[in-house]
């Protein structure tokens, strides 16, 4: 048996699972539902909630506690935790997910059009750090706060994915 | 002049390259492919009769070389080049150097394509034809004073916008003064990178207004007709997203006004081929000459599914010098259609190209739905070029019965690897203002302020839960298993689990 806490655009779900000889037994907050799914491959399988039928397609994105479940056309980004784990981490009174960010990253792959800081200067709050070019739009990236820039690690021209340390603050 | 194209070589890549491949076909035309390095296995480049590469990913150095698509041109034998939309679709210096080297440029003259290129000249030509236009400003090279003192003469809020643009590059909408200078620079630097010409100019920007416009054809012969309206009001950073035609607000009256103004400007213009005149129309229905497109738009298939015209067949016979086969007349409006347009984006992002590889691609079916993809399952999304991948296009006897459709159609795609704007579609078919087709170019940021645009309900995301949590459940049970057969190798430990598992999985009954 497990149990997990699983959340959607801020919605929790507290989960128990269990195999049973002809299946699962499933509760979602308590309240026991009829599951039942059947492999279609890998990742994706045909999933019945009580009698609603989907096709899910259910991919971790590398990150142990996220996976995303595409169902209906769309993508829905989960994230997922053992339940005990989620109590603690509540009492301790700590969020989930990164702590404050020192490293900026790319939000997107693109061209490095402009860096329009150095290591040392004091920026302050909406000045702009850097322009990349994606998918034929500039993007200028700004400084969510004041800080002062530690190092530049990108340079004019350079490509960057998604997630790619371009600056750090101290 | 009329000549019979065999061949035509497509100057473009994409779900534009994949439909006119597709016309090329059905006209018994050979189609000839060119590819960058990264579309090597594209899907355009799968369907063609002839395949050439151009080079390096960047399109600076693939599709927008003259050279390249020229030389691949000349050694395929193809007569003529269709040059799809973006790329070199509106490029005059490409259009006349296709004319001296004999080949067929498919759409406008060189001449054409220069002055209603530029948004200039074209609101000069506008002026000329008796349309309305939208009170603005020009900057010939005025400082940053001299052009605050225009942009206070239009009076703010102004659009500023690239006298070469299109796509909504190079434009920007200022609120206040004190964002001027910024948006003026940004702007212009676009405008240099995106079209290689800086200058830019200003307009009045009009509360909510409808993007509405006009789809017209022109034969050599003088011949010019129009094929409706095309209402374009769902528009993210000044980019359409979702078309329609009829427009909800459209009457007879106004179609053919707007339709004889569209006219107008193309016969002053010595138009050819298929365009497009953009309009702004006011709440008050009064409206105002924007812009020509001179060349085949990507929402070109609404019209096709209300009309029954194939503009891209049409464009072809253009070239070859044939007379126009329908007279105003003969343009019928039968029904409903709208295009959703499916980007690799993250809507809840802002719409951030979400870049990656189609791990799963399953296209919708089904009555009234046509989908125009550029892609198919495994290929890569690059970050080189736009992030559309396919257009859904669906027909209904009437808007409603469209829009139920297209959320039908919607929620039959089975994507995954990558973020679309799926989603984004269903949030805004379901919106009660969408639905009554009240619409605006603001409609947008006005009823989805916070960029939120889930259209999950709470039973919806109980599912998907329950899925992630299945997912990881039998992960961690394959974990275990595994680990729990002391003297076997990993493999039979696995093989073993696999055979437990799949008759757990498809064994068990209810």
């Amino acid at each position: 048996m497990s149990r997990y806490l699983v959340k959607i655009d801020g919605n929790e779900y507290d989960i128990d699972l269990a195999y049973r000889a002809d299946g699962y037994s499933v509760t979602v907050d308590g309240a026991p539902v009829r599951v039942t799914s059947h492999r279609l491959g890998e990742t994706r399988s045909v999933l019945l909630v009580e009698d609603r039928s989907f096709e899910v397609d259910v991919r971790s994105n590398g990150l142990a506690d996220t996976k995303t479940v595409f169902m209906l056309g769309v993508e829905i980004p989960a994230e997922i935790e053992e339940y005990h784990l989620g109590q603690l981490r509540k009492t301790a009174g700590m969020k989930s997910g990164p702590s404050v960010q020192k490293k900026l990253k790319a939000p997107m792959p693109g061209l490095i059009l402009e860096v329009k800081v150095a290591p040392g200067d004091k920026v302050s709050k909406g000045q702009p750090l850097i322009v990349i070019e994606a998918m034929k739009m500039e993007n200028v990236i700004k400084a969510s706060g004041d800080a002062v820039v530690k190092s530049v690690d990108v340079s004019k021209g350079a490509s960057v994915e998604k997630g790619d340390q371009m600056l750090e603050f101290e | 002049m009329n000549t019979k194209i065999k061949k035509i070589l497509i100057a473009n890549r994409g779900e534009i390259a994949v439909r006119i491949i597709r016309a090329c076909r059905d006209l018994g035309i050979d189609a000839v492919a060119v590819y960058s390095d990264c579309d090597k296995t594209a899907y355009h480049v799968r369907l063609a009769d002839e395949a050439y590469h151009i080079g390096p990913s960047p399109s600076t150095e693939s599709y927008l070389v003259h050279d390249k698509i020229i030389a691949a041109a000349k050694r395929s034998g193809a007569e003529a080049i269709h040059p799809g939309y973006g790329f070199l679709a509106e490029n005059a210096v490409f259009a006349q150097r296709c004319a001296d080297e004999g080949i067929i440029f498919i759409g406008p003259t060189p001449e054409t394509i220069t002055l209603l290129g530029d948004k200039l000249q074209a609101r000069a030509a506008a002026l000329e034809a008796d349309l309305p236009v939208v009170p603005g400003e020009t900057l010939d090279g005025d400082d940053l004073k001299a052009a605050l003192v225009k942009a206070d003469r239009v009076g703010f809020p102004v659009l500023i916008k690239a006298a070469a643009g299109g796509g909504g590059k190079g434009m920007r909408v200022v609120h206040k003064p004190e964002d001027f200078e910024e948006a003026l620079e940004r702007a212009s630097s676009e405008a240099t990178s995106a079209f290689g010409d800086g200058r830019v100019y200003i307009e009045k920007y009009l509360d909510r207004p409808r993007h509405i416009e006009i789809q017209i054809l022109c034969d050599r012969h003088g011949n010019a007709i129009h094929l409706n309206e095309r209402e374009c009001s769902i528009q993210r950073r000044h980019q359409k997203v979702i078309e329609e035609s009829p427009s909800p607000v459209m009457t007879p009256e106004l179609r053919h006004t707007m339709g004889e103004a569209a006219i107008s400007i193309a016969k002053k213009t010595g138009y050819v081929g298929a365009g497009t005149v953009e309009f702004m129309v006011a709440q008050d229905l009064s409206f105002y000459f924007l812009e020509v497109n001179t060349r085949l738009q990507v929402e070109h298939p609404v019209t096709e599914l209300v009309t029954g015209v194939d503009l891209v067949k049409e464009q072809i016979a253009v070239a070859e010098g044939k007379p126009l086969r329908y007279r105003q007349e003969d343009i019928k409006l039968d029904g409903h259609a709208i295009e959703c347009r499916i980007y690799a984006e993250d809507p809840q992002q802002g719409f951030t190209p979400s870049t990656g590889t189609l791990k799963n691609y399953r296209i919708p079916a089904g009555p009234g739905v046509r989908v125009d993809s550029g892609v198919v399952i495994y290929n890569e999304i690059p970050i080189f070029y736009d992030p559309m991948i396919a257009k859904l296009v669906v027909w209904g006897s009437d808007r409603t019965e469209a829009i139920s459709r297209t959320r039908r159609a919607l929620q039959e795609y089975r994507v995954a690897g990558l973020k679309t704007t799926i989603g984004f579609h269903l949030a805004v078919l379901d919106n009660a203002r969408f639905i009554t087709g009240d619409l605006s170019t603001s409609f947008l940021p006005e009823e989805f302020p916070d960029n939120n645009y889930s259209f999950l309900t709470d039973d919806i995301r109980r599912c998907a839960a329950i899925a992630a949590a299945l997912d990881k459940f039998s992960h961690e049970r394959k974990i275990a298993l595994s680990s729990r057969s002391p003297g076997k190798s990993e493999a039979s430990g696995w093989a073993t689990h696999h055979r437990r598992e799949s008759l757990r999985w498809f064994g068990g009954s209810r």
